[in-house]
């Protein structure tokens, strides 16, 4: 994954720049201090809290919303979570070949973020779980010729944790374990993730373990609420980008689930990086006179990379939360910590998108000959494209590094929108709120400037 | 060894930079805003 996830390199390198790569990070730095100024001076007043909903007529709402529509939304999504199932459990066990692991680290984990980006929250609609749990709780209420017995509450103390579990589950199997990718290991992940999913749904129920423990539904949900789409009880329309966000409810476990999305990132950035390379060797030795097999040592190391990542994204925002507590106000850092949360989440999008969007853009093509011979069985050649090939011609190695910088800036300079909207709420004092914003502007470039020296490093 | 790589470092220092340019300015900023505030506090009595 680490190698295809760079795979604009196969396309040339990136010698007609023209500046130095190092420069990139001060121009985006500079670019922040701009967007900062221009937010004190003509964003007085928070306008992001309202959102400014916009119904589309009611005819489109009530299409969309439909049951017909719910329905197959929900069985198409079924029916692809028992393909890969399938495909991972009988089909050749070989990743590149196998319909189940590009489906699940491509399609679903990376493909699903832009779609969710432009077309709010329809992995809801989607979602595996959630339908094959109404469609049980439908029938056991018919069954019974009545409603059900009402689902414990969900835990306030929760939070978001289980979906912290889930999205950790997910990058270990993704960046840790060694045997990640084989297509069996994915299969049987996403049955034992099905499994406990049920069990949550039928404990806490279907909407309420969909809204804050299903690790998926929860990831792809906080980055539709950037989009301008949106649902508002029974209406469709558009809001203002990013308002979505300011509507979060954060509780427990929220921070530490937007340090894992863009800690994982970084790690899996910097796992190719010299940074991390130079020192691999050695923590592997030391794992290995523990008594741990090679394949385990490599593993344990890797699970210490990422590790220390999700730390260093999580201390760092810390260090800006109690550099803005530090400026005065009635408010905890914890309380602080929670509030800002939501300025996190266009920093995870960029992350995500400029880590990942060579990954996407190229082995999102190998769906085209996946989906016609899922299981990689020799002869197989449903819809005549088996034969097919991904084109790395598509980008080149120099648009690519300005599309990441592009994702990078744009989605920094996001979350400073994202976080002075907040301090104008939170504070009283006007000046409260920009002195705040200085730590929080800090924050912004140390997250720039890492993007950029990851993805820099990650083509060395 | 640190010095034999010290083009890595130097890349990576240089990528950093603006950061520690941050901190600095915040670290001068802070400074000045609590003499400020220490001194609006004493401004009557003096």
């Amino acid at each position: 994954m680490v190698l295809l996830a760079h795979a604009g390199d196969l396309a040339g390198g990136r010698s007609d720049l023209p500046i130095p790569e190092q420069l990139f990070g001060v121009a985006a730095a500079v670019v922040l201090i701009v967007s900062f100024i221009g937010l004190a001076v003509l964003w007085p007043t928070p306008r992001l809290e309202q959102g400014g909903f916009r119904a589309f007529p009611r005819a489109v709402s009530r299409v969309l919303l439909s049951r017909p529509v719910a329905v197959v939304c929900g069985a198409a999504g079924v029916f692809l979570l028992g393909l890969v199932v399938w495909s991972g459990l009988t089909g050749v066990q070989v990743a590149s070949a196998n319909f189940a692991p590009t489906f699940v680290y491509v399609v679903f984990w990376l493909g699903l973020v832009p779609v969710s980006l432009i077309l709010g929250d329809v992995f809801r609609a989607l979602n595996p779980w959630r339908a094959i749990g109404r469609a049980v709780a439908g029938v056991a209420s018919f069954a019974a010729r009545g409603p059900l017995p009402a689902p414990l509450s969900y835990p306030e103390r929760a939070g978001h944790w289980p979906a912290v579990a889930g999205i950790v589950a997910f990058a270990l199997l993704e960046l840790v374990a060694s045997n990640g990718t084989e297509p069996e290991t994915v299969a049987i992940a996403a049955l034992v993730y099905s499994a406990a999913t049920f069990v949550a749904m039928a404990l806490y129920g279907v909407e309420a373990w969909c809204d804050r423990g299903e690790a998926f539904g929860v990831y792809f949900n906080l980055f539709s609420r950037i989009s301008p789409l949106a649902r508002r009880g029974e209406e469709i329309g558009l809001r203002r980008p990013l308002s979505g966000l300011s509507g979060l409810r954060t509780g427990p476990g929220t921070v530490p689930l937007l340090a894992v999305m863009i800690g994982s990132v970084t790690f899996d950035g910097a796992s190719e990086a010299p940074l991390w390379t130079g020192i691999v060797p050695d923590v592997n030795d030391f794992m290995a006179s523990l008594g741990l097999s090679p394949e385990q040592a490599l593993e344990a190391t890797f699970l210490v990379g990422l590790i220390g990542a999700i730390v260093l994204v999580y201390g760092f925002y810390r260090l800006g939360i109690a550099g803005a507590r530090s400026v005065g106000g009635s408010l905890s850092g914890e309380r602080l910590a929670k509030l800002f949360a939501a300025a996190l989440v266009p920093i995870a999008l960029a992350y995500v998108a400029a880590h990942y969007m060579t990954y996407l853009v190229f082995q999102g093509q190998a769906m085209s000959f996946l989906a016609s011979n899922p299981l990689g069985r020799d002869g197989v050649d449903i819809f005549g494209t088996a034969g097919n090939a991904i084109d790395y011609s598509v980008l080149g190695a120099t648009a690519v590094w300005y599309w990441q910088v592009a994702f990078v800036v744009v989605g920094h300079v996001a979350a400073l929108t994202l976080a002075h909207d907040k301090a104008l709420v939170i504070y009283d004092d006007p000046t409260l709120a920009v002195r705040s914003q200085y730590w929080m502007l800090t924050v912004m470039v140390g997250f720039t400037c890492l993007a950029l020296l990851l993805l820099s490093q990650s083509n060395v | 060894m640190l010095i034999a790589h010290s083009g890595h470092w130097a890349v990576t220092v240089s990528y950093l930079a603006p950061v520690a340019g941050f901190f600095i300015w915040l670290g001068f900023v802070t400074v000045r805003q609590r003499r400020q505030d220490r001194a609006r506090e004493q401004g009557p009595d003096s």
